[in-house]
């Protein structure tokens, strides 16, 4: 009997360190720099088709620092269980104006982008799926802001 | 050194707990306003919030919900769920003016809310649907005021 309780007790032990440290990394994780894998064309040339592992760090978006030109990672407000990795190209307040349909015509309309949301396009207007197809997105929904590339080695480096 | 840090760590422990209980199972939440009334006081009052069924997706119309405002994300607000994705809402657009009303069907991935008290209350009429992604959690229980306390009253006809 004495043994089961002498092994229990070494058992959490080790487990206990074990979850301190998988909450740390989840701290870390959630309020300071992920890594995610990152795949579609709809961020071609910059990000490539069949995947990248981007560090997305997540300090930005909370101070209120981002700004048009940011890559950033969306929760889509189609699929609230998908994220996206989009562009910044107009804050709240800001003029955009969008082709309507690029592959057919010049024809164009313009809207201000409304309080407490953002306009996200992917860098290949011809295949994403963005801002001109569900509208602004409220600020809400941006995770974090991506900072750099780290696979595939060839193309490690800065982004953005 | 020993004697400080044998006192802060179960601090901090306590904290990470306290902090790992509000963010993934619930909290209190204090809520003011006049958008809810008849269901919540204008003054205030406090309720239990959970997280668990937004993360499992077991939202039901006419749970009382907790979500980022889409107009400043800084905010939280408490509104009830009228509709899912692909429910169709009739809501009447101005009650305050005329009794015109609109039909929609909520769109994928969104959530209707409306407060109960429509004659002042900024919802889904004024910033569209709700994505998901910006709900926060269900209010289950109220705390207080005392006469209040209990389960949520459902929508009032």
């Amino acid at each position: 009997m004495r043994q089961w309780r002498s092994i229990a007790k070494e058992a959490i032990d080790r487990a206990s360190i074990i979850v301190k440290f998988l909450c740390l990394l989840h701290v870390t994780d959630a309020y300071v720099v992920s890594s995610n894998h990152v795949l579609g064309p709809s961020m071609l040339p910059t990000l490539n088709i069949t995947g990248d592992v981007v560090l997305v760090e997540h300090l930005s978006h909370r101070i209120g620092k981002l700004g048009s030109g940011d890559l950033v990672l969306v929760r889509s407000p189609l699929d609230p269980n998908r994220t996206l990795t989009k562009r910044i190209v107009a804050m709240e307040g800001d003029r955009v104006t969008l082709s309507l349909d690029p592959t057919r015509s010049f024809s164009s309309r313009s809207l201000v982008v409304p309080k407490g949301h953002v306009w996200i396009q992917g860098d290949n207007l011809y295949v994403s799926r963005d801002s001109r197809h569900f509208g602004p997105l409220p600020y809400g929904l941006i995770e974090g802001k991506v900072f750099m590339r780290v696979w595939p080695p060839n193309s490690f480096g800065l982004l953005g | 050194m020993g004697e400080w840090s044998s006192r802060v760590i179960p601090i901090v422990r306590g904290l990470c707990l306290l902090y790992v209980t509000h963010k993934y199972l619930g909290t209190t939440v204090v809520t003011y306003g006049p958008s809810m009334l008849p269901t919540l006081g204008i003054t205030g009052n406090v309720l239990l919030m959970e997280r668990i069924s937004t993360r499992t997706g077991k939202l039901r119309p006419g749970d009382v919900v907790f979500f980022r405002s889409p107009e400043n994300p800084r905010r939280v607000v408490c509104k009830r769920l009228v509709g899912m994705e692909g429910d169709q809402v009739t809501y009447v657009v101005d009650p305050k003016n005329s009794d015109k009303c609109n039909t929609i069907v909520v769109q994928k991935g969104h959530v209707w809310v409306e407060g109960d008290n429509i004659y002042n209350t900024k919802d889904s009429r004024n910033f569209g649907a709700v994505p998901y992604g910006l709900v926060e959690g269900k209010a289950f229980w109220t705390l207080l005021p005392r006469k209040d306390f209990g389960s949520l009253a459902p929508k009032p006809k």
